[in-house]
């Protein structure tokens, strides 16, 4: 178990080999010893898992261009409807959560901009929940 | 996030960071020129046809395909190292997800190609 001070500074190393599989995924949800920087790891992993299930389904239905216009067409049809509209407005914010926070994540790994963590987590934050209200309004209304 | 994961070392963190960071731009692009300045929000067969056998547009998203896919890969890797496996366990997995990866980069090329020599 890394020591909280090394967990609150965003170098802590949750995944010590000796854990067992359970409790490895069960601390990515445990509410103790939890920090910004933890939730972050939680946040780029729950959402990355969710965006690689994403990812094959979107290959997958993209063979429907292969059957030609009329198939691709109905399933263009079909998802213009707004209850899959909110899913794009999820699908989004997936997309900004894991792709900011992981640029959160990568300029500090590489110590580019260390001294700047919580002026980097505010700002990005700040910027992911302008690009997906604006996103989700250009979806409902464009 | 964890530069000092001990089993999926230096070299494969710097990797996530780098094809992220290359995503930040291809997946924007993609998305931008896929759902924001199509009307309705999504191409029909004909948009999409006339759309990749622009070259420029058939490299990007190429490139976009071969970044996702080891992007996706790797932090599945990743995300099934931690849960503390044997070293064979291991292995399966490197082998399973790198046969994922190529997979779906060798369907998407298929796919790319079988549509722009399409009439």
């Amino acid at each position: 178990m890394p020591s909280v001070d090394s967990v609150s500074q965003g170098n802590g190393d949750p995944n010590t080999p000796s854990r067992t599989a359970g409790r490895q995924v069960g601390r990515w949800f445990s509410i103790r010893r939890r920090s910004l920087g933890m939730w972050g790891f939680v946040l780029n992993r729950v959402a990355g898992l969710g965006l690689v299930f994403y990812l094959m389904l979107h290959l997958g239905v993209l063979s429907l261009l292969t059957r030609g216009p009329e198939s691709w067409d109905s399933f263009v049809g079909l998802v213009r409807h707004p209850a899959f509209l909110s899913l794009d407005v999820v699908l989004l914010a997936g997309i900004i959560g894991h792709g900011l926070n992981g640029l959160r994540v990568a300029l500090i790994g590489t110590g580019i901009l260390v001294r700047w963590q919580r002026q980097m987590l505010i700002g990005l934050g700040a910027l992911g929940v302008v690009l997906l209200i604006v996103s989700a309004v250009l979806i409902f209304t464009a | 996030m964890e530069p000092g994961n001990r089993r999926n070392g230096g070299l494969g963190w710097l990797g996530q960071a780098i094809s992220g960071v290359l995503l930040l731009v291809l997946l924007g692009l993609h998305m931008v020129a896929h759902h924001f300045v199509v009307e309705g929000g999504l191409r029909t067969y004909q948009d999409v046809l006339d759309y990749i056998r622009d070259p420029l547009i058939l490299v990007l998203e190429v490139a976009f395909l071969v970044t996702v896919s080891f992007h996706a890969m790797a932090g599945l890797r990743s995300v099934l190292l931690d849960l503390g496996l044997s070293a064979t366990q291991e292995r399966w997995v490197t082998r399973t997800v790198t046969a994922l990866g190529l997979a779906m980069v060798i369907y998407g090329v298929w796919l790319t190609i079988a549509l722009v020599s399409r009439g």
